[in-house]
This record gives structure tokens, C-alpha cells and sequence, in this order.
């Protein structure tokens, strides 16, 4: 009787499994066709979690291109990374360049219901001052203040013509909310995610994913949507961030409509998407890979021996092993994109992708290169860093060196860049800044990996900061940039670009520094 | 009965403070630490000091080995750094997704394995034992991340039967919950199905070749009856123990079929807490880990009085 019974519960079980995939169709219409009927919720597959949903907390990726959606600052950046108002209708910088006031926008609601107010600004960005590194760096000695009712005034001890854009930008930005909010923050970051932005944040399922949800009372600007500037609006009614650490679960997810938007598509499956109609590929600039060569100690604190392997190296080689295709990189030598017309420099062209092994040759030889062994860290958490590694490696043998490469898990890589003693170069990727300030390697003080120590190049970034004009800084910035090929504190392989594909049915998606998914229509 | 699974609990004791303390040496000897995970890559050596100094992380050894054991003692095991909840909470919430797809996958390799490994063991040599005993061979060899990858290549991007990846609650409805877990259980249930049906195989030829079959088979039972009733009880000592060890590799050991299938799971959780060195979840996981592996095999010690009465445990 015993085994009757075992027989039929096992029977049932099998046909549970059998019968699920039959039952499961209708379930998957039903759930598509309410979908559609709800307007639409977007699935977003999204390669890495971030680490807080707290944007001042920390620099990574997947926390600055989650909260963009929920929180917004005073000012940001349109597509050619030029400041506009966002929060504030209107600044103004005073003469001597010390103080900047911002004129609020009126009836601003937060998440919450609550209107903003002069004192969430003035919380919210002291609070930018004292967690962020830009903060620490360039305002400690600045404060905000309230200038009556609808305005905020922002005095500095001295004039920073790059305010503004610290100001603006996406990486731990400065966003503003309500000021309850900022006082319940403790060292672990905020402990509500309330803003003012398109999308609100309704729910984060760690290692599953955050949802948004549309905010009815968002008030958009009229102005012409660019870059994170201007009109925003959330056609959609919710946001899945999915996450999806594995690329062949988003390349598959995405196929098949799982997935409406799947980020960081590897290079290689691009050409087996473009073949498919139901998806559409957007490649978009974000950043370069380069060496960052260890200054502090070893071979490379030698100047002519970074010039040395600048002399040598073959970027286009490099950028092809890292990208396996022409479309997806762009040899480039500035530190600023040509779209930052206000910065962008031709000074240090001809120091770039040289591929002059005689002239390599010679400089080593000038360094004093005996055959020691050379140590490059490398991660292949992310494979375009390892596969120009590898290049590199081969590159530098060709001109007689001894070399090894050091392959590490990201978070390991992190560790060992900061022991001087264990390394000489390390490969890393660098995302489009929006001030030269901004890259850590050009000055000294930051003490980053590498330890750059060039007094130059330091005075050179101050007289940036202090310019009296965008011209003058931008005059500045050549000299800075002649400088870093001399000084060469890390050498650049050309432009990325990051892969983002999305279903064909889905229109307007936008690019600055990672994914823009307000002004996105499901058709 | 009862001394006998106090005996076994107690035996916990020690197995536990060697899992503490190799877990809390490898995880700390590895280099990588939170704070830098949680800054990014862009932040200053100044600011993951300080992280580190708030974190607790530049305590000596021996004071972050003590403070986190007085805490397992009191039963605290911790607190995520990343995750804003406790070690435990994490552990209870992904524990979902991974005991269905443990006993989904079970289930699957318990209905494939046990017939093919009667029918394999009753016609021995023949060619349908061996292209049985072939395919096992393929099952145990082929790795569940390629299996799974050729499950959705087929299943989902091909035929459109089943979603690619992804995990839906139970509270989604049941048909909902088990369409996303059937390709990662078969993925995950392959390698536990060849075992089985090897250990089937092997264990009923054993015992159909035992003195009391042929008995049976003299005295004219029944073919069915001697090979389901006579020959399949007794053989299935040690097709449980196998059982009961493949349904602890399940639950601990479904890391990659979770990541393929991006299953929030225990293996999910372990692997992730060891990309951003969530030092407490890592350890806390792996010490609940082991306690379930332990508690696993005492059900299944159990389990065998209930099977065999020769090996029950109380008899008054």
C-alpha cells in the first residue's frame, strides 16, 4: 500500500514538472498582454549590483547609473558635457569667481510628497561636501548657505572655475534630498532613497534586483533633452534592474525578450545580435583602458623607462584584442573626448601609439634595464583589461623584456595596486571625467595607485581649477596635457566603448557615462 | 534513539570549529577587503582607511577571529556589509530559491536514475545497459554551467518553452515558480541522476544475484515482484546514501547552475559575498552550509532504520 501511494506522489511530482511548461504558456501571455495593458515596465539586465543605492557613498558604476533615475542635483550635464540647471532654474557666478547662487525651481515635489526647500539644498549639499571626494578635495573650506527663500548660495574661499562641473557630475553627484533624509544618513549612507528624479525607488532585492516605479508628480524642465539635461519623461511605468553577472544569461535573456534592455553586451556575441532583428545594438563612447605605471618604486619610477615602453607599445594591436573589432574602439590620444569642446587638446599626438621599437630600445637601455623581471596586474573580471594585457605583455617581450603577468579577481586586483613593492604596471579602465581634476592620476595629492609625483603637473591642475576663464583653463589643460606625456603616469590605449542592447520595440534610449532610461518608449 | 542523535549533534561541536576557523583564515588570507568594494575604483587610498577603520578591518587578526566567534557563541553571526541585514536574514532569504531547486533537481534525478538503473541492472550487458550506463557516463562528465547553457540555448532562445533565466517565488503561483526552475534543475539534476543510477545499477546486481532472489524466482514469484519488492528495498542502502550526499552537494553546491541561471540562492549568495569580500556572509553562509550538510546526513542515517529494519537504532 506503502508503495502505491509513494508511486502516485511520485507520479504526481513528474507530472507537476511535465505539465508546468504546457500551464506556464498561458501564464507567460497573460503576464506579456498585462504588460501592455499596464503601459509598460521595462526589464533592464544589468552586468554588476551595486555596492549602496547611496550615490555620494561610492564611485561605482551600477549605483551611479541606477540613482540617476531617482535622485537629481542643481546642475548637470547635457551631451557634450556642458553644464545646465536641473534643480536650480538659473545660477549666477559673481565676479572674483568665490561665490555662485542658485536660484531654485518652484514646486518641487520629493518622493515623498514634500516640496523642496532651500534647507534639503543646503543640507544635501554639505553633506556632498563632506562624504564625496570632490567634496573633500576642492570644498572643505566652502559652504552652502540659504539666500532667502528660493535660493542657495554656494561661497568659496578662492575662485574654482571647475565648480560648476564638479557640481554636475554623475559620479557621486550631488544630488538633493529632503533634509530629514540627510540627517538620518549614518556612515553606511542613506537609509531612504527619496529624490526628485522621473523614477521613484520602490524596492532592492540584493542579488535580485531594484525596482522603480514612474513618479506621477514628476515636473519635467520644457527644454530639449540632452545628455541628462533637459525634458525627462517616464513613459514607463516601472523599471526592473535586473541583475545579471553572467554574459551569456544577458546575450541569451535578451534574444529572447526576457530581457528589454541587457548592459555591457560582450564584444565578441555584437555580430551575432546585429544578424538578429528583434534587437537593436547601441555602442556608445565610455571611457578608455590604459597602464597605469607603479611611479613609487621598481623599474618604472624611471621616467625614460615609461617612456620606453610609450615609445613601443602598438595600440591599435592592443585595442583590437580588446575589442575584436574597428567599430568598438577609436585611437585616440586626448584625456578629454573630442564631444568636451571646451578641453579637448591636439598637444601630445605625436607621443601616442609611436610603435617605435628602436627608439624603445634605446630608452631602456638609457633606464639601466638589466632583465629584471617586470609584474603586470591584470583582472579578468573584465576581459577587454586582460586581453590588452596580454598584448601588452607580448609587446614588451618583443623588445627584450622579461615579463610576467599577474591575473587576479577584481576585488584582489584593488589590494595588490596598492602594495609598490608587488607591481609595475597595472591595467584598469578610466571613464570619461568631466574635468582633467577629476583623473586621479594627474595629481599628486590623491596618493592613487601609481602614486603620481609631478609638481607640474600639479601646479598646472591648480591653475585649471583657479582659471578665470573656460578658455584660459582650457589653455591650461594643453600644457597639462604636454606634460603627461612627458611625465607619462599612465599610458592611454584609445577610446571604449560599452555595448547596450535592446529589444527593436524600444525607442529613445539615451548615453551619457551609462544608460539614460527616462524618454524610453515601449512600442 | 534519542542518545544517538545528541551524540551526533554533540559531534557538530568540533567539526564546526574547524569550518570556523579554516573559513575565517582563507577569507582573510585572501587579499581584497570590502571597503575598496564599496568606494569603487576610483577612490582614494585615504578614504578605504577610513572605511577600513570603521569596518573593524584593521584589527588584529586574533580580535576579529574572537569577536566574530563570541558572536556565533551568542548566535550573532554577523552583519552584511552591503546587504543592510544580518547574516542569518540573508542566509533564510536566499535558502528559498535553492531548497526548491535542490528538491526539483532531486526529484528529477530520483525518477530518471532509479528505473534506468533496474532496467540497466536487470539486463546486464545488453545494449540497452550499456548505452544507460554510457549516457551516466556522459552525465557525471559534463559540466552543469555547459549543460545549462545548452538547456537555454535549446529551450529558451530556440524553442521559446522556457524563460532563459530568472526566479519567481512560490508566492508567484507554483507553475510560475517551477517553469523557471525546470532547466536549472535538469542542469543542476544530471550529474546527481548518473550517480544514482550507476549506484542503482550496481547495488541491484548485486542483490539479484543473492541466494533469496533465486528462491523467490524458484518458487515462481512474480518477475515484477521479486525486482520491486524483494530486490529494490534491499539494494537501496546505499542508493540513499548516495542520495543523501548528492541532496547536500545540492543545496551547497548549486554555485554555478545559480550564476547561469541567475537563481538568488545560497550559491549565488557565497559567490557574489566572495566578488565584494562580504567577509560576515561569507563566513556565516558557509558555517549554516556546513551545519546543513551534517544535518542532511543524520536524516539520511536515520532514513535507514526506516528502510532496513536491521540497522534501526532502538529496540527494546
Amino acid at each position: 500500500m506503502k508503495k502505491v501511494s509513494l508511486f502516485f506522489l511520485v507520479l504526481v511530482l513528474a507530472f507537476s514538472i511535465i505539465g508546468c511548461s504546457g500551464a506556464d504558456k498561458t501564464d507567460s501571455k497573460t503576464s506579456e498582454s498585462g504588460k501592455k495593458a499596464a503601459g509598460g515596465e521595462l526589464q533592464v539586465a544589468y552586468n554588476a549590483q551595486p555596492p549602496t543605492l547611496d550615490p555620494l557613498l561610492t564611485t561605482a558604476v551600477a549605483t551611479r547609473d541606477i540613482t540617476r533615475h531617482v535622485f537629481e542635483s542643481l546642475v548637470t550635464f547635457n551631451q557634450n558635457f556642458e553644464v545646465e540647471p536641473m534643480l536650480a532654474e538659473k545660477y549666477e557666478v559673481s565676479e572674483d569667481g568665490k561665490t555662485i547662487t542658485f536660484e531654485l525651481r518652484k514646486g518641487i515635489k520629493f518622493h515623498n510628497g514634500k516640496e523642496m526647500t532651500v534647507d534639503d539644498v543646503v543640507a544635501s549639499m554639505n553633506r556632498w561636501i563632506a562624504v564625496t571626494t570632490l567634496g573633500k578635495s576642492f570644498f572643505t573650506k566652502a559652504t552652502f548657505k540659504a539666500s532667502g527663500n528660493n535660493a542657495v548660495i554656494l561661497e568659496m574661499p578662492e575662485r574654482l572655475t571647475t565648480a560648476l562641473a564638479m557640481l554636475a557630475d554623475p559620479g557621486q553627484a550631488a544630488v538633493i534630498t529632503p533634509k530629514e533624509v540627510v540627517e538620518g544618513a549614518t556612515e553606511k549612507g542613506l537609509a531612504e532613497f527619496i529624490g526628485t528624479g522621473p523614477y521613484k525607488f520602490v524596492e532592492w532585492k540584493t542579488d535580485q534586483y531594484v525596482h522603480l516605479e514612474k513618479f506621477k508628480e514628476y515636473q519635467s524642465l520644457t527644454t530639449e533633452s540632452s545628455g541628462l539635461a533637459g525634458k525627462k519623461e517616464a513613459f514607463l511605468d516601472d523599471i526592473y534592474f535586473q541583475f545579471v553577472t553572467d554574459a551569456s544569461t544577458r546575450l541569451a535573456g535578451i534574444q529572447t525578450g526576457e530581457y528589454d534592455v541587457a548592459n555591457a553586451i560582450p564584444f565578441d556575441n555584437a555580430e551575432q545580435l546585429e544578424a538578429n532583428e528583434d534587437v537593436k545594438n547601441h555602442v556608445y563612447h565610455n571611457g578608455f583602458n590604459g597602464v597605469v605605471f607603479n611611479k613609487k618604486a621598481r623599474f618604472f619610477k624611471d621616467v625614460k623607462a615609461r617612456q620606453a615602453v610609450n615609445a613601443a607599445l602598438d595600440e591599435e594591436e592592443i585595442l583590437m584584442a580588446a575589442f575584436s573589432n574597428g567599430n568598438f574602439y577609436e585611437l585616440e590620444h586626448g584625456l578629454m573626448i573630442k564631444d568636451q569642446a571646451d578641453w579637448y587638446s591636439e598637444v601630445g599626438k605625436d607621443q601616442y601609439n609611436q610603435r617605435d621599437s628602436e627608439k624603445a630600445k634605446k630608452l631602456l637601455k638609457e633606464a639601466g634595464y638589466n632583465g629584471q623581471e617586470i609584474v603586470i596586474l591584470a583582472s579578468r573580471d573584465y576581459e577587454d583589461h586582460y586581453n590588452a594585457a596580454v598584448v601588452v605583455q607580448q609587446q614588451l617581450q618583443k623588445l627584450g623584456m622579461k615579463v610576467k603577468l599577474d591575473v587576479y579577481d577584481w576585488p584582489t586586483l584593488l589590494q595588490k595596486r596598492g602594495d609598490a613593492n608587488a607591481y609595475d604596471i597595472f591595467v584598469t579602465g578610466f571613464p570619461t571625467e568631466p574635468i582633467p581634476a577629476k583623473y586621479e592620476f594627474l595629481n599628486s595629492a590623491s596618493e592613487w595607485p601609481g602614486w603620481t609625483n609631478d609638481p607640474k603637473m600639479d601646479d598646472l591642475l591648480d591653475k585649471i581649477n583657479k582659471a578665470a576663464s573656460q578658455e584660459e583653463a582650457k589653455e591650461y589643460f594643453a600644457q597639462l596635457q604636454e606634460e603627461f606625456y612627458n611625465y607619462l603616469p599612465i599610458i592611454k590605449f584609445g577610446n571604449k566603448t560599452t555595448i547596450t542592447t535592446t529589444r527593436s520595440n524600444i525607442e529613445g534610449m539615451g548615453f551619457l557615462q551609462g544608460i539614460i532610461l527616462w524618454n524610453i518608449e515601449k512600442k | 534513539m534519542k542518545g544517538y542523535i545528541l551524540k551526533r549533534l554533540l559531534s557538530l561541536i568540533p567539526v564546526l570549529m574547524v569550518v570556523s576557523v579554516v573559513v575565517f583564515l582563507i577569507i582573510h588570507m585572501t587579499p581584497g577587503d570590502p571597503a575598496s568594494v564599496i568606494l569603487g575604483p576610483e577612490a582614494s587610498p585615504r578614504e578605504v582607511a577610513e572605511l577600513r577603520e570603521q569596518l573593524g578591518l584593521n584589527l588584529p587578526l586574533y580580535q576579529q577571529f574572537a569577536n566574530w566567534f563570541i558572536g556565533i557563541v551568542q548566535g550573532d553571526l554577523g552583519y552584511s556589509y552591503f546587504m543592510s541585514e544580518s547574516v542569518l536574514e540573508a542566509f533564510v532569504s536566499h535558502l528559498g530559491p535553492t531548497f526548491s531547486l535542490a528538491v526539483l533537481a532531486q526529484v528529477f534525478a530520483i525518477i530518471l536514475a532509479i528505473p534506468l538503473g533496474v532496467i540497466a541492472a536487470r539486463r546486464r550487458g545488453s545494449v540497452v545497459d550499456q548505452s544507460f550506463m554510457g549516457l551516466s557516463l556522459v552525465g557525471i562528465s559534463v559540466p552543469s554551467f555547459l549543460l545549462g547553457l545548452f538547456l537555454i540555448l535549446l529551450f529558451a532562445v530556440e524553442l521559446k518553452w522556457l524563460p532563459v533565466a530568472g526566479y519567481k517565488p512560490l508566492s508567484n503561483g507554483v507553475f510560475l515558480h517551477l517553469r523557471y526552475l525546470v532547466l536549472p534543475a535538469i542542469a543542476l539534476g544530471a550529474m546527481q541522476a548518473a550517480l544514482i543510477a550507476r549506484m542503482t545499477r550496481s547495488s541491484m546486481l548485486d542483490i539479484l544475484n543473492a541466494n533469496y532472489i533465486k528462491t523467490a524466482r524458484s518458487k515462481g514469484v512474480k518477475e515484477k515482484m521479486i525486482v520491486y519488492k524483494h530486490a529494490l528495498r534491499n539494494a537501496f542502502i546505499p542508493i540513499l546514501t548516495v542520495i543523501g550526499q548528492t541532496f547536500g552537494t545540492l543545496v551547497a553546491g548549486a554555485a554555478v547552475v545559480e550564476t547561469v541561471f541567475n537563481i538568488p540562492g545560497i550559491g549565488q549568495l557565497i559567490v557574489n559575498s566572495v566578488e565584494r569580500r562580504d567577509f560576515a556572509v561569507i563566513q556565516g553562509t558557509i558555517m549554516l552550509v556546513a551545519i546543513s550538510y551534517v544535518m542532511i546526513n543524520l536524516i539520511i542515517d536515520l532514513l535507514y532504520g526506516v528502510i532496513d529494519p536491521r540497522v534501526r537504532l532502538s529496540r527494546k
